[in-house]
């Protein structure tokens, strides 16, 4: 039995099936696009703190722009063509416009994992640094005295699995434990496995001895049969332990009495935001076994500078406090060299240090490395959802954005590789798929238009 | 849309003419971007206006809503209709903020 009207319209909408079908979805995906924009507005209003403007690398946003109007174009083309019957030019826009989309994936995906490797950390004053962890973050905990494993009595989310949540983060040679009967083992699966199912034996006496119903859990005590130290990223625990803590809890329970012995953070400074600390000139940042006072002094000179500059441009006619592009200029130091140097030259707008590297060594950093205490830091984040709302919405809208235009690429690639019969017998059908999906596309681009000047340009 | 060769071929012409405006659109946008305005939200109102031409092109002329059958007007008033009561009921809500009296008095 074949479809009425999936080519020639019905006589009461004058739409064919598809087109009616398709305009039902898109007016589905604004209401989709359209609570996400809302919360948008009402996330920037009511952060409470300074919203990220120009914080994105325009240009990618730019090329990304230009890349989806051009795949806009390139669909039309397609069908355009599909409809004069041109079918090697059907095919070459078709692929175009798949192209395009692949760029586009392929340049977000430069972006995302620049923000994943790029880290803001937030000191106790309200300064924020902002760059990157060339060694990662781990915290270094030794001297060990005693691991005390929780065996849960029943079925439990925390249970004690020091295999897989625990040896993991041992530095050096595998290490040799001692159980409480004065046995030396290697921790393995095998031998966990027996001091688990002697742990739920002595519990289940315990517990039948007690006249309990529910079985209680059961802690293991092992000792260290010789030195061990542990590097662990903070995320690996089941909390942050304090500065100077003397016991640290992996995420199955196990607690590790010792000693920290090194928990600073070294971190590679880009950026340096003090629109959020009280006395910036007494800034955290400054001190001397951070970024010490030559840094201040340039932070002190482009301040000066941009304050300067401001008031020549728009004299008393504008009020810096209510631009936030201004305080970006006035409070937010971008590092791009290793050690600063003076802010003179002749024409100079030189806000930002740019002396090359000392040694002038190809792979030397360029920008000045601190080891921060952790008493210091109150928060510490890579550029993810996890770091403020702003990430937190533009990851939800670009990663839902690029959903749709990977969903709308597999479809237009499907109409130009499995055409075959439907191109021989009713090309009129296929032209009218091309449209609706070219339609889907469109929606694609348009919700773009909105997001690119919303999260990279205002 | 058209039907007939002649009137594809001149749409053709026309969807390369929407799309390079689309273009000096964009960089018209970007560089809009770096000129400061008396305020932030100036700015973001004239950004704003950008994007909405930018969109009302691709919207009429590319998804051809300029010509388009009446079912489909009918469906987009409805979707306007609960889009701009989405947006209302944001701001409703911060009208009417939770307040909690007392609520650090010790």
């Amino acid at each position: 039995m074949d479809i009425p009207y999936t080519v020639t319209a019905r006589p009461d909408t004058g739409l064919y099936n598809a087109k009616v079908g398709i305009w039902l979805f898109l007016a589905s995906e604004v209401m989709l696009f359209g609570g996400l924009f809302s919360s948008y507005i009402f996330l920037r209003v009511g952060a409470d703190y300074p919203w990220p403007v120009h914080e994105l690398g325009v240009t990618l946003g730019f090329v990304n722009t230009l890349v989806l109007i051009g795949s806009s174009v390139t669909v039309l083309l397609a069908w355009a063509s599909l409809k004069l019957r041109k079918i090697a030019q059907f095919r070459l826009y078709m692929i175009i416009t798949v192209l395009c989309a692949m760029t586009f994936m392929v340049i977000k995906s430069f972006e995302y994992r620049a923000k994943f490797a790029h880290y803001s950390v937030t000191l106790t004053d309200g300064t924020i640094l902002t760059g990157h962890l060339p060694h990662g973050y781990e915290l270094e905990f030794g001297d060990v005295k005693a691991l005390n494993l929780t065996v849960a009595g029943k079925t439990s989310a925390v249970d004690a699995d020091p295999v897989s949540y625990v040896l993991p983060y041992v530095k050096g040679d595998v290490p040799k434990f001692m159980t409480e009967s004065g046995e030396e083992i290697t921790l393995d699966a095998a031998s966990f496995a027996k001091i688990k199912a002697e742990a739920r034996a002595k519990a289940e006496a315990k517990a039948k001895a007690d006249g309990l119903k529910e079985v209680p859990q059961w802690t293991v005590k092992l000792l260290p049969a010789s030195p061990i130290t542990f590097s662990v990223a903070p995320s690996k625990l089941l909390a942050k332990p304090a500065p100077g803590a003397k016991a640290i809890s992996f995420r199955d329970g196990t607690m590790v009495e010792g000693m920290m012995l090194n928990d600073k953070m070294t971190l590679e400074v880009d950026g340096v935001d003090l629109r959020g600390t009280p006395d910036k000139e007494k800034s955290l940042a400054w001190n001397e076994h951070y970024l010490g006072t030559a840094w201040k002094k340039a932070f002190i000179e482009q301040r000066d500078h941009a304050a300067a500059h401001f008031k020549e441009t728009y004299g008393d006619s504008r009020d810096p406090n209510k631009s936030a592009t201004q305080q970006k200029h006035l409070f937010y130091l971008h590092i791009k060299s290793a050690t600063p140097e003076a802010a003179h030259g002749e024409g100079g707008h030189k806000a930002e240090a740019h002396a090359p590297a000392e040694h002038g060594d190809a792979h030397a950093s360029h920008h000045p490395e601190v080891h921060l205490e952790r008493k210091d830091v109150h928060f510490f984040s890579n550029f993810t959802p996890k770091l403020n709302s702003f990430y937190a919405i533009y990851f939800t809208l670009t990663g839902l954005h690029g959903l749709h235009v990977v969903a709308g690429a597999l479809v237009l690639a499907y109409f130009v590789i499995f055409n075959g019969r439907m191109l021989r017998e009713d090309p009129e059908r296929l032209a009218n798929r091309v449209e609706v999906g070219g339609l889907f596309w469109h929606f694609v681009d348009l919700v773009w238009i909105f997001l690119f000047p919303l999260l990279y340009l205002l | 849309m058209a039907d007939s060769p002649e009137e594809i071929k001149k749409a053709v012409r026309k969807i390369l003419w929407i799309g390079g405006i689309l273009a000096v659109c964009t960089v018209l946008t970007v560089w809009l971007s770096t000129v400061e305005l008396a305020t932030h939200g100036q700015n973001i109102i004239v950004g704003m206006i950008l994007a909405t031409i930018k969109a009302g092109l691709v919207a009429l002329i590319f998804m051809h809503l300029n010509h388009e059958a009446k079912l489909i007007y009918k469906f987009l008033a409805f979707t306007l209709v609960f889009v701009t009561a989405l947006f209302l009921l944001f701001y409703w809500s911060s009208l009417d903020p939770l307040v909690f009296k007392d609520f650090y008095a010790h």
